[in-house]
């Protein structure tokens, strides 16, 4: 086996000083790469550093304008659109390309459909996909709609589509973005198998920890150049980060100030239920950040949606400055100095097919009319403000926002939420998807926020982020509270108790705390 | 990390290329125009223009409103038989209100204030049952674009329902009419254009219709009440059916059942044509009103040669038709 | 001398045996027209509407099945329901599409029902037990005689056709035939597809594109009042005359009246309709001998004649 997987296995797939332009843009400069057979090779980079544009070339979706490909030795011009699947190279997007309405079987079998007389086999076809998720360890059912699935399965779903295709090399563009700890711990053990049996995986991911857990070896791009590519050993996930921005990264984190304990509780909720949550209470005192850790699912953003109007809530009291307040739409809870940004800034957040400007100020069209008619100069002004402040790049305001970085959105978003100028912001995943650079900018708004007085409640689940920038961390599970953290309890260990339902707190404790 | 403002100033080496998305419709107004000129000599007359303007007054007025709706990713296929619905009772007010109110303006009026009520509440209820209902808008709007053809040939017996000849001779200038020498039609096809296109662009309201179109859930979560935007503008839909209305049946005094019958099409296809994207998110009205003058200019054009048989004239339109949208189409990024 | 249904309706496929039936025994006739989509046959529903009604009180034992279809397919479906189970005696069709419905009028025929066909011909000769019509090339030869007439020395006329339909082209060919030699010249033909809106279009394209125009045949009434409004609107109300055809009341009235501008109609009236009823009502009650063709007269209608067309309460 060592002369076909491993270090001594020849390369499998490799880019020679590959180069591409859009138009007379660059966006990668003469790049090397190659991965063996059994091997894990991390992409990584900030984001604009050329991550995606590599791996559209090393799967055939964009032709390199230099440079060449080889495969299996040979020199190859991949076929576009996808057919370099045939040869076993798959792609799993960032975005998932699914289609919803779908079974998994007919997604499994997409486009290369058993057939009996003519005929599709369904029969057929469901079995091999049970068998295909029984060998990944995947409990999902094979008659099950796309649409049904969590994120997580979906994945999964994805991955057992790429094996029934024999994949030889499987790219994988932010697989753990949208993961779980204990998903993202599945989905490795699912690339280990799958690197046992000679399977070459290209990962990209923003979560250095993961990288130097999964891979062997590791490409730092920056700006469209490679920087290097090292061994994992050689490297910790300070190094890393410093060749990805060029410059140290010694705080990520913001010093946390000190919240005053006998600020008044601005937000106090009692007893709250609605769908996919139970019984939850809690207060967030002014200037304080407040952590909601927890599995996807555990009801997070459902406790979100409930409090500022977006979905129905079935019983439970909310006080906003000590007044109680129910708010049945979002615009009532924006007036009253609350907001809430979401975590599906595609989905959810952002009008993908327009500028900056709309996007920015739809939140808030009201506070730009003058004589009822829009004063677009006073749009412009804000945008102007908020670029400033939240250092929005893009190369114009009339750039469609779907074509902004996944940073650059996220900054949009956040000014679009801050427009509001809101009291209290929940903030579900500032950073998915985002670079480390990014995330660092985000961190301390969040603290500058923090620290003149707006209470914070912050959504994630990327636990270090929870950990370092708040005051206290409430867990939850099952959609109910499992428990609150402070000081230093705050612990990744802690948490995961909590999380996992090793740990319960009592009723009384979560009130006061 | 320094703060960098949009930079507007870059946008290389396109240069002097014309924007063929915004230009797309101009482009195949003029080539009509051209086609118009080359054929016959009057075409460019004050009241061949005038005619050709008058006519397209009525799909155009609806065909604003339609601008709205589908912007806001909706869709009204009823706008033709509520057209007609809208004439018929129209009349019906109108000959019965002679023996209180006599023969003069006030019958008019009343006319015209039933006609925009009515328009109002059809559009109510398609609105309602949209939102409220939660059905598809095309499903609604197919039933009641049924309901509403058959009440007015219910209405009008099977045959026609006709104004009584005093009232139409009152009424009879508001088609043929206008303020020097600019019929009505066109003055009210072209305030309402003007109103239009300030509510799309320079309103609160157009701005949540596009958003609406854009993604639903986005709006939502930008706590724009979707439901009352939706609502609003079928409603507006209705009223603009009504003020249509309002300058048909001066026209010809009469109502049946094939008035405004394929309306509803023209108005959506005039819509399209003008650049408006038919799954909803981005919408222009001087794109519809352009889209609603070619569709206008097709049929004139065909009426004045005699090159094309008549059998293949629905051919030119569609020909015509696909190219204006063909020159628009967004190009593939590279 | 009592004859069951069945023997009846054998009677009747055999043509002219004379079955004659007894006034207890039920007969049902089937008539089955297209929807009222324009003024014309606004008044065939009309008609046949009061043909059955009257029928009823004179005939207590006939039951009519009235149907009125948008299409061709509907006007099918109308018509197998009628004989699988409404179990008509007799059909009376006007078919929308007499090509489309051919076959399936055979097949009632062919089931043993009396069948008459009204206004348009079907595409097999002798489907049909009773034919009864107006004169469609009789309608344009009556047009093309009093343009003859009405412009002895000739001149520049236009045409407004209905729709492409074979109804349409015997009126056209018949009023081609009726000038043929003379110096009137036809300009040029466009649908206005018999309704009022497009005959307003194509008439004031026709008046920008046609500076002399004198005469305007558009064949129908409809047509004619959409045509009417624009010719005022250009103010050459005094410059032509309009012939239209079908005897719409207000057409009648203006002729009547003496209106220059439409002197005369033609008549090719949608009370057709209601004679075939009575036709084929007579044939199953009385045994009454009824087959072959019944064309009604296209009359001129005319400033003396007009009072004899006049009917306050036809809707058409």
């Amino acid at each position: 086996m060592a002369s076909s997987v491993g270090e001594t296995a020849p390369i499998i797939l490799a880019a020679s000083r590959v180069s591409k332009s859009f138009g007379e843009i660059p966006v990668l400069f003469s790049i090397d790469f190659d991965i063996r057979p059994g091997e894990v090779h991390a992409v990584i980079g900030e984001n604009g550093a050329g991550k995606s544009t590599l791996i559209k070339i090393l799967s055939g979706l964009e032709q390199p304008t230099s440079g060449s490909i080889s495969f299996d030795g040979q020199t190859v011009v991949l076929p576009p659109n996808g057919a370099a699947e045939a040869m076993g190279i798959v792609l799993i997007h960032q975005e998932m390309n699914l289609a919803e309405h779908l079974t998994v079987a007919d997604s499994i079998f997409l486009g290369r459909e058993l057939k009996k007389f003519g005929f599709l086999d369904v029969r057929e076809m469901r079995k091999r996909a049970a068998a295909v998720m029984e060998t990944l360890h995947v409990h999902v059912d094979p008659d099950a709609r796309i649409n049904t699935l969590s994120v997580a399965d979906k994945q999964m779903v994805e991955i057992a589509k790429a094996i029934s295709r024999d994949a030889r090399v499987l790219i994988m563009d932010e697989p753990t973005a949208v993961l779980s700890v204990g998903e993202t711990q599945t989905l490795f053990e699912q690339i280990r198998r799958l690197t046992a049996r000679g399977v070459a995986v290209i990962f990209i991911s923003h979560k250095l920890d993961e990288i130097m857990e999964l891979a062997q070896r590791v490409t730092v791009l920056r700006d469209g150049q490679l920087i290097a590519t090292v061994g994992t050993e050689a490297l910790t996930p300070d190094s890393i980060a410093q060749m990805m921005v060029g410059r140290e990264l010694s705080n990520l984190y913001p010093p946390k100030h000190e919240p005053d304990v006998d600020a008044p509780a601005v937000l106090s909720v009692r007893n709250l239920s609605a769908l996919g949550v139970a019984d939850v209470s809690f207060d967030l005192r002014r200037g304080e950040i407040l952590g909601f850790a927890g599995l996807i699912g555990s009801g997070r953003t459902a406790v979100a949606e409930a409090i500022v109007g977006l979905t129905h809530r079935s019983s439970g009291q909310i006080t906003l400055d000590g007044k109680p307040v129910d708010f049945t739409r979002v615009s009532q809870s924006v007036d009253a100095g609350l907001a809430y940004m979401t975590k599906d800034r595609k989905g959810k957040g952002l009008l993908l097919n327009m500028g900056l400007r709309p996007n920015l100020t739809l939140l808030t069209v009201k506070k730009h009319l003058r004589a009822g008619f829009l004063d677009s100069a006073s749009e412009t002004r804000a945008l102007e403000r908020a670029v400033r402040r939240f250092d929005i790049r893009a190369r114009d305001a009339s750039v469609a926002v779907g074509r902004l970085s996944g940073g650059n959105q996220q900054k949009l978003m956040l000014g679009k939420t801050m427009e509001s100028e809101p009291d209290i912001i929940i903030m579900d995943e500032p950073t998915r998807g985002i670079d480390v650079g990014t995330k660092q900018q985000i961190y301390h708004i969040i603290a500058a926020l923090a620290a003149e007085g707006k209470s914070i409640i912050l959504i994630s689940s990327e636990l270090q982020e929870v950990i370092g920038l708040s005051h206290r961390v409430v867990v939850m599970r099952n959609g109910r509270l499992a428990g609150v953290l402070e000081g230093a309890e705050i612990t990744e260990s802690e948490i995961m108790r909590y999380a996992a339902g090793i740990k319960q707190s009592g009723n009384d404790e979560r009130i006061s705390a | 990390m320094s703060a960098s403002a949009p930079d507007t100033a870059a946008k290389p080496a396109r240069g002097f290329r014309i924007d063929l998305k915004t230009a797309g419709p101009l482009l195949a107004l003029a080539l009509l125009v051209l086609l118009g000129i080359t054929l016959n000599e009057n075409f460019l007359s004050y009241s061949n223009l005038t005619n050709v303007l008058a006519r397209s007054s009525f799909i155009g007025i609806i065909a604003i409103g339609a601008t709205f709706v589908i912007t806001a990713g909706g869709l009204d296929l009823s706008v033709g038989s509520m057209a007609a619905v809208i004439a018929g009772v129209m009349i019906m007010v109108m000959n019965w209100l002679i023996p209180s109110f006599g023969i003069g303006w006030s019958v008019v009026l009343a006319g015209m204030a039933s006609g925009i009520l009515l328009g109002g509440v059809a559009g109510v209820f398609n609105g309602l049952m949209i939102t409220r209902g939660r059905i598809e808008a095309f499903i609604v709007t197919l039933g009641t674009m049924g309901i509403f053809r058959s009440l007015v040939t219910f209405l009008a017996n099977g045959g026609t329902l006709s104004l009584n000849f005093n009232v139409a001779d009152v009424y009879r200038p508001v088609y043929y009419d206008g303020i020097l020498g600019v019929p009505w039609p066109i003055l009210v096809f072209a305030l309402v254009a003007i109103a239009g296109e300030i509510l799309m662009r320079r309103t609160a309201f157009g701005r949540y219709c596009a958003a609406i179109g854009s993604n639903e859930q986005v709006a939502r979560y930008s706590s724009i009440n979707v439901d009352n935007v939706r609502l609003l503008t079928y409603i507006l839909q209705g009223v603009l059916v009504g003020v249509a209305v309002l300058l048909y049946v001066p026209r010809l005094g009469s109502a049946s059942s094939t008035t405004g019958v394929l309306w509803e099409l023209e108005a959506i296809a005039g819509v399209i044509i003008g650049g408006t994207t038919l799954k909803g998110g981005y919408g222009r009205i001087w794109g519809t009103v352009v889209g609603v003058v070619i569709l206008g200019l097709i049929g004139n054009i065909l009426n004045l040669q005699s090159l094309i048989s008549p059998y293949l004239n629905g051919a030119f339109q569609g020909v015509i038709i696909i190219l204006a949208v063909l020159l628009q189409r967004e190009r593939r990024t590279s | 001398m009592k004859l069951a249904k069945t023997l009846l309706a054998a009677a009747v496929v055999v043509g002219s045996l004379g079955g004659i039936a007894v006034a207890q025994d039920k007969v049902t006739i089937g008539v089955s027209v297209p929807a009222a989509d324009h003024g014309w046959t606004g008044g065939v529903n009309y008609f046949a509407q009061q043909a059955i009604d009257r029928l009823k009180v004179t005939y207590p034992n006939v039951e009519f099945v009235f149907a009125s279809a948008p299409d061709a397919p509907k006007q099918i479906a109308d018509i197998e329901d009628m004989v699988a189970t409404r179990g008509i005696d007799a059909l009376v069709i006007l078919p929308g599409d007499p090509d489309a419905m051919t076959s399936a009028i055979k097949q009632v025929k062919d089931a043993g029902k009396f069948v008459t066909v009204v206004d348009r011909q079907l595409s097999i000769n002798g489907v049909e037990n009773l034919y009864v019509a107006g004169d469609n090339p009789g309608l344009g030869a009556n047009a093309a005689a009093y343009f003859k007439e009405a412009l002895p020395e000739g001149g520049n006329i236009v045409i407004l056709r209905g729709l492409p339909i074979p109804i349409d082209q015997q009126r056209f060919d018949g009023f081609m035939a009726g000038i043929e030699g003379t110096n009137l010249k036809v300009l040029d033909d466009e649908f206005a597809n018999w309704n009022r809106d497009d005959g307003f279009k194509v008439m004031q394209d026709f008046l920008t594109r046609f500076p002399d125009i004198k005469g305007v045949w558009t064949q129908d009434d409809d047509i004619s009042l959409g045509a009417i409004e624009a010719i005022k609107q250009a103010g050459r109300d005094k410059d032509m005359f309009i012939v239209g055809g079908a005897g719409m009341q207000q057409i009648i009235q203006a002729v009547a009246d003496g209106s220059a501008l439409t002197p005369v109609d033609v008549s090719y009236s949608p009370a057709m309709i209601a004679t075939a009823i009575e036709l084929t009502t007579a044939h199953l009650v009385s045994g009454v001998q009824v087959s072959g063709r019944y064309v009604l007269d296209s009359t001129l209608i005319t400033k003396d004649n007009a009072a004899g067309f006049l009917d306050p309460a036809s809707p058409f």
